[in-house]
């Protein structure tokens, strides 16, 4: 093998058919799961700038949901219980996008 | 005199939470009483039975079978199994506590050990099975070609792994003490000697089998009390994890338990509650980043995804895993708010024995309590397991039977296995005898070690086919100065490493771990031309494995 015929993997630039599923299905479930994990608190930040003393009262920490404040009610469950769908997201699309495709799936494009 | 030991016992109780010793004062809401107690000491036994006898039932004598148990673990049992490896001593009785005092900051532990499953099935737990040996140190090794890196793995896999069991032996140690009124060393070679013999008697599918068992004793142990303690706060009793928001929406007006609150104990008690309350934005984030990168990083966990039959179930043993592990962390915040509302100004001695205290609260009784600590016993007992195996294999299979004896047989490595199974042991025992005090800190800065050292480089080792060794040793090598760095300013009472710092040791993943891909990268595409053909080769066969590539060359031999 010479150094010109080596493998290309790159996650950002994802080779074969089958990568390209695989990579689409990581990139959907990173990207929700980047919102819930660092989307939620920034929120919660940004909506609480307004407080003077600093604690980060906002409407969010007023609102009440299931009976929770909400600030609380989104880190506690919204997030944890979005992971775990996240996860069954994850193999649902994997299933949809790499095992079964919907296009005829030919051979293995070259890399 | 026995009210010194009671408080004695109530600080001991602080390790199994992982916090540091303060002796309680006042505060009592709980009492632990001293000597042998009967019937805890009956279940406790019965379910040691149990686990030894599983462990002696399904006893192995091939290699694979004690490393990855034969790859027969289905995705409820291997999903029971992460979840049991992952619920330490420490989880079970500490996230409640970590709750308690701090509140709405608290819950970044909360998304950051459970989000960081997210990341572990997107980027690692499909690919990982493909790629289908038996270790982290020898996927490292084998895709860079280089045993530099694959030495550096295995010695972080056995420093994470010495480091987590000796807090673990430390409780269990704790635990049998008071069941059994043994003395804490007694009990610790005790705790050691019901390990040490399951574990060598059966390998991983014996710890796989008692890990569902485990998981079911030590959930359940968990849950029953809730629906008891809610009813009493007021709730109606039907699922405490969603009614306990009403009691903490009441806390923040003032309603606990002993009437309403007001003027600085009110402030006190919202300040919890507020978001920024507790702990800054920065570092709730900087937490948050660490506690998922490390908890991707770990070793330990990782190798679950060899034990299952195909990759199909390695993702949905993920999706299973982290929703036994949800259980548990959907009802750790329901004991925070009821021990907030029963005792709202409460300091680290309440905190610490929120768990152990919930039954009697409830008046379950004895039985129950005992059944309760055979839960944590439980919990400790398959961490510790787990962790063995993982520190162990990294010596015997990738140090001797790899590096430094490439042509030893099966039965040797296995006996070499056992051996320094036994050794870690011996170690970790040592070490919990005359335990470190800063033991529990350094647990937690485990995670930045993992997060910084190993998750960089199994990431780009997958999905980077430019990375090499120079690229892998410089980025973990950087992730590792780094992590330790941070762990001695820390010590040391440097403000920069400190918790409310620029880089805390225990949140230092935010800023390092990008470095550390980053470094890789770089030093990677720098000393690309260095790489030899062989080498490259080789590097390629393992990606094209693990991507399910035309090409690949089954066992190319080393």
């Amino acid at each position: 093998m010479t150094a010109r015929n080596r493998l290309y993997i790159n996650f950002f630039n994802p080779s074969t058919r089958r990568m390209r599923a695989e990579v689409s299905a990581a990139r959907t479930v990173l990207f929700i799961w980047a919102l819930l994990s660092f989307g939620i608190p920034t929120l919660i930040w940004l909506a609480g700038l307004g407080d003077p003393a600093g604690l980060g009262e906002s409407f969010l920490t007023e609102a009440r949901f299931l009976g929770f404040p909400l600030h609380y009610w989104l880190i506690a469950q919204g997030c944890t219980v979005g992971y775990v769908l996240l996860c069954k997201l994850f193999c649902i699309l994997w299933e949809r996008w790499a095992v079964h495709p919907k296009e005829p799936s030919g051979s293995v494009e070259s890399e | 005199m026995s009210k010194y030991l009671r408080n004695l016992s109530l600080a001991l109780a602080i390790v199994l939470t992982g916090a540091g010793a303060t002796f309680a004062a006042g505060e009592e809401i709980y009492q632990v009483e001293q000597g042998f107690k009967l019937i805890p000491a009956l279940i406790m036994v019965a379910l040691l039975c149990v686990y030894i006898g599983v462990g002696f039932l399904s006893k192995v004598s091939e290699t694979s079978g004690y490393w990855v148990a034969g790859r027969g673990i289905g995705k409820f049992g291997n999903g029971a199994a992460i979840a049991s490896d992952w619920m330490s001593a420490a989880s079970f009785m500490g996230v409640a506590g970590l709750l308690y005092l701090r509140g709405w900051f608290g819950l970044g532990y909360i998304i950051g050990w459970t989000g960081g499953y997210v990341l572990l099935l997107c980027l690692i737990a499909t690919q990982l099975r493909r790629f289908g040996k038996y270790t982290i140190p020898e996927f490292l090794g084998d895709r860079y070609d280089s045993h530099g890196v694959r030495l550096i793995a295995a010695s972080v896999t056995v420093l994470i792994a010495i480091t987590y069991s000796t807090a673990q032996f430390k409780g269990i140690g704790l635990i049998c003490g008071w069941i059994f009124g043994m003395s804490y060393t007694g009990s610790i070679f005790f705790g050691a000697g019901v390990v040490c013999a399951y574990m060598l008697l059966s390998g991983m599918t014996g710890v796989t089998r008692n890990q569902q068992i485990q998981y079911v004793v030590l959930i359940s142990a968990f849950l029953i009390p809730l629906w008891v303690l809610i009813k009493k706060a007021g709730g109606t009793g039907i699922l405490p994890q969603l009614e306990y928001g009403a009691i903490i929406s009441d806390m923040m007006n003032g309603k606990v338990a002993s009437g309403v609150l007001t003027g600085e104990d009110l402030e006190r008690v919202r300040r919890t509650y507020l978001p920024w309350g507790m702990g800054d934005f920065y570092h709730f984030i900087a937490l948050v980043f660490t506690l998922m990168v490390g908890t991707a990083g770990l070793p330990h966990i990782m190798i679950r995804f060899y034990t299952v039959k195909n990759e199909d179930t390695a993702r949905k043993s993920v999706l299973w895993g982290l929703f036994f592990i949800g259980l548990l962390y959907w009802s750790s915040p329901v004991y925070a708010a009821m021990g907030k509302f029963w005792n709202p100004l409460g300091g680290k001695p309440v905190a610490d024995v929120i768990i152990l205290s919930a039954p009697e609260r409830a008046d379950l009784g004895i039985g129950f309590i005992g059944y309760l600590a055979s839960g944590a016993l439980a919990a400790g007992l398959s961490t510790v397991a787990g962790l063995l195996v993982a520190g162990a294999s990294a010596m015997a299979h990738d140090w001797y039977s790899t590096v430094f004896k490439p042509d030893c047989t099966d039965q040797e490595s296995l006996f070499v296995g056992r051996i320094f199974t036994a050794l870690l042991c011996l170690i970790v025992v040592i070490a919990a005898l005359n335990p470190p005090a800063l033991i529990a800190q350094i647990v937690a800065m485990a995670f930045a070690i993992a997060g910084n050292t190993i998750f960089p480089v199994v990431v780009l080792g997958i999905w980077y086919s430019g990375s090499n060794k120079y690229g892998a040793l410089a980025g973990m090598s950087f992730g590792l100065l780094m992590s330790l760095l941070a762990m001695v300013g820390w010590i040391a009472g440097a403000p920069f490493f400190s918790d409310s710092g620029i880089l805390p040791a225990t949140s230092s993943a935010l800023i390092v771990c990008p470095l550390s891909f980053l470094i890789n990268i770089v030093v990677s595409n720098a000393m690309a031309g260095k790489v030899s053909e062989r080498a490259a080769g080789r590097g390629d066969n393992i990606l094209r494995k693990m991507h399910n590539l035309p090409g690949h060359i089954e066992d190319e031999g080393h």
